[in-house]
């Protein structure tokens, strides 16, 4: 029996885990004939440490101190996630003081989650220059948190009952002279990468998520709202200050890679636009209210589902209480769950090979998210 | 406080789903305890009459005094803005069947078969159910309530022993701050 | 097991100081990004703490790279590709542990999918402390590395050969069998050691 033409041309390439090309530790193996993708699978686990097991052999308050390792370069939504199913379950109210404090935090992460995610789209192109830019740039960003909470990547600073101490003193101004600094270095991005037109070449029409898909498909965060669908949890299921503040939510309609770029760079604008109110109106007053003894803290039965808007798009936890001194389960939802797995499998058929490293850094999966 | 709005959606749902019990936990949470044969219509009509759109994620819950799993489905709308948990309760055995709502929704392929790679559970009419983490697992399902990792890890990886002489060593050297 | 007594397997002839002391300014370090550890390399790499005045250059081949950096915990999946990529990798290399995951287990010390000890699987030179270590911390690691090479004291790789037996053990019964083709009697001769 001979083969067609085509099918001896069919062979299989491994985008593996040990490749520049993808971010982090994941790998995507591809069906091609030719220079064209025509399946695309991901293959996922190279980082599974059984996060939702070791939660469940640890009290209330050692947990807090594991799990704000779920995800890498965003780690803040997981304290936060964590500490509001507590004090939903348990009726433990926060003071004003601490909301304000914690909303900072949030939106400070997320301009540095977005910095980063910059350079490594820029990357995937080819111009090495931006990552140089952006991750120094990022770099203030950690100093200012290494200043707050003692840790530049990990901060073990939201607790449950509120926050652990007060804002040191002359910070407010502190934040405030980053917050223009990186203001100022905006336009120079834009004028390296994001209006170059050798991106505007390579990333406009590739990558296309129609709004119809975005919806059915489960895309949450930037991925959504660059494809024309205006929601988001910081408006739509409101926590924390956000209530208080007013700001605006960035869209775009084509819904190809250059899109989710430019509202990547828009929502740095509005976070900071955040910072800056936070800083004029944060209320004076206490910053925790305190829990009960740590070692036998028992919270009464109980679920909760909590979500929080981080810098990758949904992210939340379903959370059991039985009345005991650990939790009985903790079920973590990440962000990239869908963008990592089906999206992208999906979004690479029909594609050329060179432009398959650029549409997985547009999604920003981040795979410790996935694989927990 | 008067939840008008979430009210006024379990009215919707109570005048074809006659028995089921629904609660309003706080603002835009909505949890019913449904029997698990009536799911799949549930969901039916969730996407196609209700307007609700996302499926944010499905949940196991492993019961093991009462002998039972749970399954939660947590549903969310863009327009309506309430988040409705529904769930439901199985047998507890060693591999229970369930029906896939994966022909409604795209994104309970990967959800459904998280939860049979890490509990057992085995849902019939979605084809894609291989491993996806744990490729070179042996054992029974990890999130059971009855394996303990703690045992497992130190009797399979081991631990490495306090040595006192490697200590007295590096006692001897002293701190590497003075050399450099 | 079989150790390196001072003046048996670290006897150096004079070309092999003189490559040595050529070969320290410019090691190529394998870009693989293992476990949460890596968050930390970016920073290092580019323009703030610059490692690339030494002559440490990120590099994706490992036919081509020196140092392998294991940053952080390693699952089991990934350790049978770490494996795959070491044996691919021309000696003489070094193998540094990054963080306090590597040596005891650190923070996931009762996980059922991570490895406990890297010194049971892979021969390791040099151990950098933290959680997670900063670019400081890992530009001073890299510093001491160098002094070494240098002096002649960083020639663990050679104890993968003599020892092969003992680290294979360790690796199938954790992740079972691979095969990978890696003559070792051939590479015993060419780099002689006895």
């Amino acid at each position: 029996m001979t083969r067609t033409n085509d099918e001896v041309r069919d062979y299989n390439l491994f985008i593996g885990p040990n490749h520049p090309g993808i971010s982090g530790n994941y790998s995507v193996i591809l069906k091609l004939r030719g220079d064209k993708i025509i399946e695309a699978k991901a293959e996922g686990g190279f980082l599974h440490r059984g996060f939702e097991k070791l939660m469940e052999e640890r009290l209330y308050l050692q947990n807090v101190a594991i799990v704000c390792r779920i995800c890498v370069p965003d780690p803040d939504p997981n304290e936060e996630n964590y500490s509001r199913a507590i004090e939903e379950i348990a009726g433990i109210e926060v003071p004003i003081r601490a909301k304000y404090i914690r909303s900072m935090i949030l939106e400070l992460s997320r301009i540095a989650s977005h910095l980063l995610a910059f350079g490594s789209h820029a990357g995937s192109i080819g111009l090495y220059t931006l990552p140089n830019w952006t991750i120094s740039d990022r770099d203030r960003i950690l100093e200012l948190f290494e200043e707050l909470t003692g840790g530049r990547v990990y901060h073990i600073f939201i607790i449950p009952g509120g926050v652990r101490r007060d804002l040191p003193k002359g910070f407010k101004r502190r934040v405030l002279e980053v917050v223009n600094y990186l203001e100022s270095r905006l336009p120079e991005y834009d004028d390296l990468f994001i209006n170059s037109k050798l991106t505007v070449k390579r990333a406009k029409g590739i990558g296309i998520l129609s709004k119809e898909n975005a919806i059915k498909w489960g895309a949450t965060g930037p991925n959504l709202r660059a494809s024309g669908v205006k929601a988001d949890i910081r408006k739509d299921d409101p926590y924390e200050a956000y209530p208080y503040l007013d700001f605006d939510i960035p869209t775009q309609v084509e819904g190809d890679a250059y899109a989710r770029l430019l509202v990547r760079r828009a929502e740095i604008e509005e976070s900071i636009k955040i910072i800056r109110q936070i800083i004029e109106n944060i209320p004076e007053g206490p910053v925790w209210n305190k829990t009960p003894n740590p070692l036998k803290w028992r919270i009464p039965k109980g679920d909760a589902y909590v979500r929080t808007e981080s810098s990758k798009g949904e992210f939340a936890y379903y959370f059991v209480s039985d009345g005991g001194v650990r939790p009985y389960r903790v079920h973590v939802r990440g962000a990239s769950v869908t963008h990592g797995v089906h999206i992208l499998e999906n979004l690479l058929v029909n594609e050329r090979i060179e432009d398959a490293s650029q549409i997985i850094f547009s999604l920003d999966a981040c795979p410790p998210e996935i694989d927990r | 406080m008067d939840y008008e709005r979430e009210n006024e959606f379990i009215k919707d749902i109570k005048s074809v789903f006659k028995e089921v019990v629904c609660t309003v936990k706080r603002e835009r949470r909505i949890e019913i305890e449904l029997p698990s044969e009536r799911l799949f219509e549930f969901a039916t009509r969730m996407q196609k009459n209700w307007d609700y759109p996302h499926l944010s994620a499905i949940s196991c819950v492993d019961w093991i005094k009462e002998n039972q799993f749970e399954l939660v489905y947590h549903f969310w709308s863009y327009n309506k803005k309430i988040l409705v948990s529904a769930k439901i309760r199985i047998p507890r055995e060693d591999e229970p069947h369930f029906e896939s709502i994966s022909s409604l929704w795209q994104p309970a392929k990967f959800f459904e078969r998280d939860i049979h790679e890490m509990f057992g559970v085995v849902f019939d009419g979605n084809d894609d159910l291989e491993k996806f983490i744990l490729t070179e697992w042996k054992g029974s399902p990890p999130m059971r309530k009855d394996f303990i990792t703690r045992k497992y890890s130190i009797e399979f990886y081991g631990e490495r022993k306090y040595n006192p002489e490697w200590m007295k060593e590096l006692k001897k050297l002293g701190d590497s701050n003075d050399k450099n | 097991m079989g150790d390196l007594k001072k003046g048996k397997l670290t006897h150096r002839t004079v070309w092999e100081k003189i490559a040595d002391k050529l070969r320290k300014r410019s090691l190529w370090m394998l870009h693989y990004c293992t476990g949460c550890g890596a968050v930390e390399l970016p920073p290092t790499m580019t323009s703030r703490f610059d490692m690339e005045r030494f002559g440490i250059v990120p590099y994706v081949t490992p036919r081509q790279a020196d140092i392998l950096l294991v940053t952080g915990y390693l699952s089991v999946k990934t350790l049978k590709r770490l494996i795959l990529v070491y044996e691919q990798m021309q000696s003489p290399k070094w193998v540094i542990g990054f963080g306090s995951c590597t040596i005891n287990g650190g923070m996931y010390w009762n996980s059922y999918a991570t490895i406990k000890q890297l010194d049971n699987y892979l021969p390791v030179d040099l151990y950098i402390a933290g959680c997670m270590p900063r670019p400081e911390a890992i530009i001073r690691g890299f510093n001491r590395l160098i002094e070494d090479i240098d002096n002649g004291s960083a020639q663990n790789w050679k104890k993968y050969y003599l020892n092969y037996e003992f680290y294979k053990k360790n690796q199938e019964y954790v992740f079972g069998e691979v095969n990978t083709n890696l003559d070792i009697k051939s590479d015993i001769k060419r780099f002689k050691i006895k």
